[in-house]
């Protein structure tokens, strides 16, 4: 079966436990602490594994431990041609340890692999687990005035509802930034708030001139906590609801990716028409994201006409949503086994008038813009995303096929009707603004095939089966589906009473932040939020902002209470005390 | 660069003198939940299914009425209410516009019930209309007067007072009744 040479070559290096079978293509060993980091870097460069995710458990409830999940994708490395494994044979291989409650502790894996840093300091964030010899051990996730001995996410630390206090504001830590040694450098702060980025994220740029030397950010200005929330009061209904407003562009793909992973845990096959569906509303939602990026991408070149042509072929987009689904964004449409809304002969006949005229006036945009020497000049050359630098940190989406790799969740693990459908992977060497938004173009193309073959191909059969179904505590799968950003992926462990014990969503951008640094390097500050946006990233919103007087130098944090006082009031001005 | 003027030349106006000019929606399009106060039976069906708790339905502070509330500004317009109104009280709208007036109750509506109180306890437990809803469904299942006579009486008996009947009739020997 799928996965088992893996786990034969894991077992020849190191001693495995135990091996559990979550589905076909879903495999987990359990191996001891001290062989973590071996077993992890061992599947990840020798056996040609990317990082798809990195679960923090609290079990003390099941087996008295911790455990922690290094979830797998066996792909091949990918380097160059002929180092991609068998098709048949991409399965993912889940490395799981336990750790002991009185001693929290376990050996990091990051020396070995970078991609695991942001899960191995997130892990720290939520659980108190130390990872011993993580190079970067600064907070990721919670804010800088959460308590220091308060983790969320312990069954036992608190009620979801509960707001703890904060530290007071003289008592919070100064956030520290990875600073690069040398004279004559100088930060450029980028944000929280800052009119070219579409959302907060501070990025510190370390400057020589005007070239970039190195940078640093700081993200997750309002973690909202969701994981926390769904575990504690959510069904699988209204989890799909939930899994939606993670992502204001790929809402859909997450909604389904979250309840395909409660779906494999039982073993429930959903029927082949809503599979289609399934499939047509994630690639509307693929055209709108793509057709955004490329839009602000020109936008933030100076191209306004460009960016407004786009926008208003991406109108399209929106109303192709509405005749699918109902509304302007492919929002509300999955249950737990199918879907809740059908779609007629009219709508489809509709559907596919739309899909032309995006298709041909795609085509008139993206030549003039080709056409426009200067556009190319700001793309070509900046931000180079080295394939090793890909490779190390497993980005994903238009970030790594614009990279050279062929790493596509669609083409890799085919799921729902993907398996029925023809398409090309859109690869382009470079990894430069340039090449990713190639491929955003390719996708374009792509994408609007792949709705058209799936209107020719769905049958007619229900789009629901009958929910007679019980999940069974204990038991966990991951999904995986390919956002308009990257490959998603959710992991769930059944609870009781048709709850979720843990839920663990990893949005596509997650993956794609920590090489962003690399990106920056020896580019100009001109160029930062260009490479900010060709990245596509996903924020979330802010809780505060930095006021920084140029005259005197010094900077102040406003909490959001102080900054609304302040909007309010207009009285007891924040720059008083910075003068 | 000039080849995209010739676009904007080719496409012409593309955009819409909304506001005034309504915006024309998809069939079946998902808009603002449109309430029918005559039709609400005060059941919370809507309520339970409701996943952002945008629908509240409670008694008022002296218990005399059941208020169905709905608040458009937490909605997310998924329709789940409109799928389990059992009256069809509840319809998904062609509308969508949220920003009308500066005023936030503006986005709330609200229909109060009078209530129904139970006839051994004399506390409150659901809305009148629901119990002759539920009479309404009985009568129409041919029972026979006098269990229909029966049925009615039992419909305005709160849940604890049935619950404490059953127990009471239990423990007395009685043979139990399920009606």
């Amino acid at each position: 079966m799928k996965c088992d040479k893996f786990i034969e070559a894991l077992a020849t290096k190191i001693k495995i436990l135990e091996v559990t079978r979550q589905c076909e293509d879903q495999v987990t060993a359990l191996v001891e602490l001290n062989d973590l980091p071996e077993a992890v870097r061992f599947l990840y460069y020798d056996m040609g594994g990317y990082l798809s995710t990195m679960i923090a458990n609290d079990e003390r409830s099941i087996n008295k431990h911790y455990a922690l999940y290094y979830a797998l994708s066996m792909e091949g490395g990918k380097m160059f041609e002929g180092d991609e494994i068998a098709q048949d044979e991409k399965c993912f291989v889940t490395v799981k340890v336990l750790i002991s409650p009185d001693n929290l502790t376990y050996p990091s894996v990051t020396p070995f692999v970078p991609a695991c840093v942001w899960y191995e300091r997130e892990a720290y964030d939520m659980f108190g687990l130390v990872a011993e010899g993580l190079p970067d051990k600064r907070r990721l996730v919670l804010s800088d005035d959460w308590p220091d001995d308060l983790f969320p996410l312990r069954k036992d630390a608190m009620d979801y509802r509960y707001r703890p206090d904060m530290k007071e504001h003289y008592n919070e830590p100064e956030y520290e930034f990875l600073r690069p040694e040398g004279t004559g450098i100088i930060d450029v702060p980028l944000g929280p708030l800052h009119v070219t980025a579409d959302e907060p994220g501070h990025f510190r740029l370390f400057c020589d001139g005007d070239t970039i030397v190195d940078a640093d950010y700081r993200l997750f200005y309002q973690h909202r906590g969701m994981e926390k929330l769904a575990e504690n009061r959510m069904n699988y209904d209204q989890m799909g609801y939930l899994a939606e407003r993670v992502c204001g562009i790929c809402g859909y793909a997450h909604a389904i990716a979250c309840i395909e992973a409660a779906e494999k845990a039982i073993n429930l096959e959903i029927p082949a028409r809503a599979q289609a569906i399934r499939i047509i509303c994630s690639e509307i939602e693929r055209l709108h994201s793509h057709l955004l990026n490329i839009g602000l991408a020109c936008e933030v070149t100076g191209n306004y006409t460009a960016f407004m042509h786009i926008f208003r072929i991406r109108e399209y987009s929106m109303k192709l949503a509405e005749l699918v689904t109902g509304g302007r964004k492919t929002y509300g449409n999955v249950v737990m086994g199918g879907l809740r809304r059908d779609m007629t002969g009219i709508e489809i006949k509709e559907s596919l008038r739309i899909l032309q005229i995006i298709d041909t006036q795609v085509d008139e945009v993206w030549d003039a813009v080709m056409e426009d020497k200067r556009q190319i000049k700001r793309w070509q050359g900046v931000g180079v995303l080295d394939k090793q630098v890909a490779r190390d940190f497993s980005a994903v989406g238009p970030n790594i096929r614009g990279s050279g790799i062929k790493r596509d969740t669609r083409y890799d693990h085919p799921y729902d009707f993907f398996k029925q459908i023809e398409f090309d992977v859109a690869v382009v060497e470079g990894g430069d603004v340039f090449a990713r938004e190639m491929v955003r173009y390719m996708e374009l193309k792509s994408s609007v095939s792949i709705i058209r073959q799936c209107f020719e191909l769905m049958p007619q059969t229900a789009i629901i089966v009958d929910p007679k179904f019980h999940v069974k505590p204990e038991d966990f799968a991951l999904a995986y589906v390919e956002a308009p950003r990257g490959e998603n992926v959710h992991w769930i462990m059944q609870g009781s009473a048709q709850k979720v014990f843990r839920w663990r969503c990893r949005a596509a951008t997650y993956n794609n932040w920590p090489s962003l640094r690399f990106q920056f390097r020896g580019n100009t500050i001109a160029d930062a939020a260009l490479i900010v946006c060709s990245l596509d990233p996903c924020y979330s919103c802010t809780e505060r902002v930095t006021v920084v007087d140029i005259k005197s130098k010094k900077s102040k944090i406003l909490t959001n209470k102080d900054l609304k006082e302040f909007s309010r009031t207009l009285k007891n001005s924040p720059m008083k005390d910075l003068r | 660069m000039m080849k995209l003027l010739d676009i904007t030349e080719k496409y012409g106006n593309t955009t819409h003198k909304y506001p005034f000019e309504p915006y024309k929606v998809a069939a079946n399009f998902r808009g603002k939940p449109a309430y029918v106060f005559d039709l609400c039976i005060g059941c919370a069906a809507c309520g339970i299914a409701c996943p952002s708790n945008a629908i509240t339905v409670q008694f008022n502070k002296d218990q005399t009425k059941l208020v169905w509330e709905f608040d458009c500004g937490r909605c997310i317009f998924c329709g789940r209410c409109d799928e389990v109104c059992p009256t069809g009280a509840i319809r998904l709208s062609e509308e969508f516009e949220l920003a009308v007036k500066f005023d936030k109750s503006a986005l709330i509506q609200r229909g109060e019930l009078d209530t129904q109180y139970c006839t051994e306890c004399h506390k409150p437990f659901a809305a009148k209309r629901l119990i002759k809803y539920g009479y309404e469904c009985l009568s129409k299942a041919n029972l026979g007067e006098k269990r229909l006579e029966e049925s009615k009486n039992y419909l305005s008996i709160c849940p604890t007072c049935k619950k404490n009947a059953t127990v009471s009739n239990f423990t007395s020997g009685k043979e139990m009744v399920i009606e």
